[in-house]
C-alpha cells in the first residue's frame, strides 16, 4: 500500500478549497474553516516532516505514484528531505497568514473568494514542492499564479490594476519560455520525469541524448525560475506586486512563492541536471556539467540583487515598500550560496553551502512574513504605513513595538535569532570558498554580502527608529490596535526565536535537505522509472 | 453582431457543436477528448449564444425566468447556477480521486466495468473516470461561464 501521507497535502488543500467555497454565505464558519484547513495542513506536513525525517520503518524518500501509474508514464509524487523542507516553511507562513487575515481583511473583502483563492496559492506551493515531474511543476506554477494574479488585483483601484497587469504579462511571458523549454527537453531527452530524466541524462549514450541542448534549454528553465524568485535583473515586478496584494498575502509571496523559484533551481539543477557532462572550453567556467554554466550567472544575479534590493529598500518610504524591496535583495543571499554550491568541487563545500542557503531561505521565510504581518497590524491600526507619519508606535503598543524590534533584529542578523544564522552560514561559505581559492569572485562575494548585511542595517534600523521610536505622530494617537493580530505576530516572533535558540535541529534538518538534492543516485532509486532502456 | 445571417448561422452550428462537445467529454478516458475540451466547447456554444443574442436572452428565452433588475451581475440567478456548477463539479472531481483512496488504492486511481449484450450499442463501457471528466467538465464550464457572463456584463 502506497504511503497515503505524501499526496495527503495537497488534499488537504483542496479540500480546503471545497469547504469554504460551500461555506461561502455562512462567514463566519467559513472563516473558522480557512484557518482550521491551514491548522491541518500544518499538522499534516508535520507528520509527512516525520514520516522522512525519522520514522526508521519507511524507505526515504517517499515515492508515491498518483492513480497507480509507474514511473515515467504516470504522475510522480516526491517527498525527500528538501521537498519536506520547503513544505515546512510554507505550512509555518500559511498557518499565520491565514489566521491573521480572518482578523486583518474586512468583511466585504473576505467574502470575495479571499479563502478559496488562498488555499489554491497554497495547493500550487505544495504541488510544486511535491512533483517529480517537469510538466506537473508547470502546472502547479499556473495554479500559484493564477490565484496570486487574483491578490496582486485584490482592491481593485488604478496602482493595484496597472501592478497586476505588469505581473501578469511577466509571467505569462515567463510561463511560455518554461513550457517552451519543458517541450525541448521532453523531444531531447524523451521523458518529463525527473527521476528519468536524470537518469537518462547521466547516461547519454545509452539512451541516445544529446546533451548539448538541455544546457540551452536547462538555461530557458533558469530565466522563469529566476523571474518566479525576483532576482536581478527580473526583479522590476515584486515591489509593484508586493504593495498591492493584501499584506498577509504579500507575506505569503515573500515567504513562500519566492521560494518555490528558488527550490525549482536547486532541484533541477543539482538532482535533474547535474549528472549531464558536456567537455567544455569556455573561458572562465570549469567543470563540465550544466550546473558550470550555473554558477557564474546565478552569482551575479545574486550579487546584483543584494546592492539593488538594499538600495531600493533605503529609499522607500512605506514600510511595506521597505520590505518589498528588502525581499529581492535578501533573495540575493539566498542565491549566493547556492553559486557557490554550483561551483563547488568538493561534496562536503558543496552540501555546507547548500545547507546555509536553506537555512537563509527559512530564516526569510519566518521574519519576512513577521515583518509583512507587522506591517499589517501596523496600518490596521493607524491606517497608515508611512514611514513619516508613524512615530512612537513602540510607546503607544510595546508589545508590537517588541514584535517589530524581533523582525528587524533578525533580518539585520543579531544571534541568537534565526537571521544570525542565515547570515553566518552565508558568510562561512563565502569565506572558505576564499580560503579553499582566494581571488576576485569570492572576495567580491564578500564585499557584496558585507554590502548587503550595511544595507539591511540602515533600513532596519531606520523603519524601527523612525516608525516606533519619537514623538507620537497623529495618526499612531488615534489607533487602535487587534488584540488578536497581536497574538498571532507574538506566536510568529516567538517561532523565530525558537529556531534561533535552539538552531541544532533545524541545521541538521537542512543538511539532511542539502543532502538530499545532493544524492541524485537516491533520488533516481526511489522513483524507480523502469522501462525507456537502451536504443 | 446581430445581424440574421449570425442568427441563422449559430441556431444550425450550436446544436452541432454541443454534440461534438458531449461526445467529446464521454470519449475521455479511452480516446482523446475529456472533460476540459468538452466544457471548452460547451462554453464556445453559449459564448456564441451570447454574442448573437445577448446576456439575458439564456435567462429570459431558455430558462424562462425573470431578470431581475438592479444589483450587480453576481446576483445574477443563471451566475449564481455557474459558480454552483464550478463548486460541484470540483467536488465531483475530488471525490472520484478520494474514492481510490477507500480502496487502497492511490489518488486518482480508477477503474472500470463493461456491460455486454446492451441494446444497439451491444457493449457499453462504465469507467469512473468518467465522473472525474463530468467534475472537470463541471469546473470548466462553470468557471469560464461565470468570467465570460461578469465580464461581458461590465
Amino acid at each position: 500500500m502506497p504511503p497515503h501521507i505524501v499526496v495527503a497535502p495537497m488534499l488537504v488543500a483542496l479540500g480546503t478549497i471545497l469547504a469554504v467555497l460551500g461555506l461561502r454565505s455562512a462567514r463566519a464558519a467559513q472563516r473558522a474553516v480557512s484557518v482550521l484547513g491551514g491548522a491541518v495542513y500544518a499538522a499534516v506536513v508535520g507528520l509527512l516532516t516525520w514520516r522522512v525525517m525519522l520514522s526508521p520503518a519507511e524507505p526515504t524518500p517517499l515515492v508515491y505514484q498518483i492513480g497507480g501509474w509507474p514511473a515515467p508514464f504516470g504522475i510522480t509524487l516526491v517527498a525527500d528531505a528538501l521537498a519536506v523542507f520547503m513544505l515546512v516553511i510554507a505550512a509555518v507562513v500559511t498557518l499565520s497568514a491565514v489566521a491573521f487575515s480572518v482578523r486583518f481583511i474586512d468583511e466585504q473583502n473576505q467574502r470575495v473568494f479571499y479563502h478559496p483563492l488562498f488555499h489554491c496559492l497554497l495547493l500550487g506551493v505544495t504541488g510544486a514542492f511535491l512533483t517529480g515531474d517537469l510538466f506537473n511543476l508547470f502546472v502547479w506554477f499556473e495554479v500559484m499564479l493564477m490565484a496570486s494574479y487574483v491578490f496582486v488585483a485584490f482592491y481593485g483601484e488604478a496602482p493595484h490594476t496597472a501592478a497586476a497587469f505588469r505581473y501578469l504579462v511577466l509571467n505569462v511571458i515567463g510561463s511560455a519560455v518554461m513550457l517552451l523549454a519543458i517541450g525541448g527537453l521532453y523531444a531531447t531527452t524523451g521523458t518529463l520525469n525527473m527521476a528519468d530524466m536524470s537518469r537518462r541524462l547521466a547516461a547519454p549514450a545509452a539512451y541516445g541524448v544529446d546533451v548539448a541542448p538541455v544546457v540551452g534549454l536547462s538555461a530557458l528553465l533558469f530565466v522563469t525560475f529566476a523571474l518566479k524568485a525576483g532576482l536581478v535583473p527580473f526583479q522590476f515586478w515584486v515591489p509593484a506586486a508586493y504593495r498591492s496584494a493584501p499584506l498577509p498575502i504579500a507575506a505569503m509571496l515573500a515567504g513562500v512563492t519566492k521560494k518555490v523559484g528558488v527550490y525549482a533551481v536547486v532541484r533541477l539543477y543539482f538532482v535533474v541536471f547535474a549528472g549531464a557532462s558536456l567537455p567544455t572550453e569556455f573561458g572562465p567556467i570549469s567543470g563540465n556539467s550544466p550546473l558550470a554554466f550555473l554558477a557564474p550567472v546565478l552569482f551575479a544575479m545574486g550579487a546584483a540583487s543584494i546592492v539593488v534590493g538594499g538600495f531600493g529598500a533605503i529609499g522607500q518610504s512605506r514600510l511595506d515598500g521597505v520590505f518589498a524591496y528588502s525581499s529581492v535583495g535578501q533573495v540575493g543571499f539566498i542565491v549566493l550560496p547556492v553559486s557557490f554550491a554550483a561551483a563547488a568541487q568538493s561534496a562536503s563545500f558543496r552540501r555546507l553551502a547548500l545547507a546555509a542557503a536553506l537555512v537563509y531561505a527559512l530564516h526569510h521565510a519566518l521574519t519576512k512574513s513577521l515583518l509583512f504581518l507587522s506591517t499589517a497590524a501596523v496600518r490596521g491600526a493607524a491606517g497608515t504605513t508611512n514611514i513619516s507619519r508613524l512615530g512612537g508606535l513602540a510607546a503607544f503598543s510595546p508589545a508590537l513595538g517588541g514584535v517589530f524590534l524581533i523582525g528587524c533584529v533578525s533580518i539585520i542578523g543579531v544571534p541568537p535569532l534565526t537571521g544570525f544564522f542565515g547570515k553566518f552560514l552565508v558568510f562561512e561559505t563565502a569565506a572558505a570558498r576564499y580560503a579553499a581559492a582566494p581571488g576576485l569572485v569570492p572576495a567580491t562575494a564578500i564585499a557584496t554580502l558585507l554590502a548587503g548585511a550595511l544595507f539591511t542595517l540602515l533600513y532596519a534600523s531606520r523603519a524601527w527608529v523612525r516608525g516606533f521610536w519619537g514623538e507620537q505622530t497623529e495618526a499612531v494617537a488615534t489607533a487602535t490596535l487587534d488584540r488578536g493580530q497581536l497574538s498571532i505576530l507574538a506566536a510568529l516572533a516567538l517561532v523565530v526565536l525558537a529556531v534561533g535558540v535552539g538552531f541544532d535541529p533545524v541545521y541538521e534538518f537542512a543538511e539532511a535537505a542539502a543532502e538530499a538534492a545532493l544524492d541524485r543516485s537516491a533520488y533516481v532509486d526511489a522513483v524507480a522509472p523502469r522501462g525507456g532502456g537502451g536504443q | 453582431m446581430t445581424t440574421t445571417i449570425t442568427r441563422t448561422t449559430i441556431r444550425v452550428v450550436v446544436p452541432i457543436v454541443l454534440v461534438v462537445a458531449i461526445l467529446l467529454l464521454l470519449q475521455g478516458h479511452k480516446l482523446p477528448g475529456g472533460g476540459f475540451i468538452g466544457g471548452v466547447l460547451t462554453t464556445a456554444a453559449l459564448v456564441l449564444v451570447y454574442v448573437a443574442y445577448g446576456l439575458d436572452y439564456v435567462e429570459m428565452e431558455v430558462l424562462d425566468r425573470e431578470v431581475e433588475s438592479g444589483g450587480g451581475i453576481f446576483e445574477r440567478r443563471i451566475v449564481t447556477a455557474y459558480r454552483r456548477l464550478f463548486s460541484l463539479g470540483l467536488g465531483l472531481a475530488v471525490v472520484s480521486g478520494v474514492a481510490g483512496l477507500l480502496f487502497g488504492e492511490p489518488f486518482l486511481s480508477q477503474s472500470f466495468v463493461v456491460f455486454h449484450g446492451v441494446p444497439i450499442y451491444h457493449e457499453v463501457e462504465l469507467a469512473s473516470a468518467l465522473l472525474f471528466d463530468l467534475g472537470i467538465y463541471g469546473v470548466v464550464v462553470g468557471g469560464l461561464l461565470t468570467i465570460v457572463s461578469v465580464v461581458g456584463a461590465e
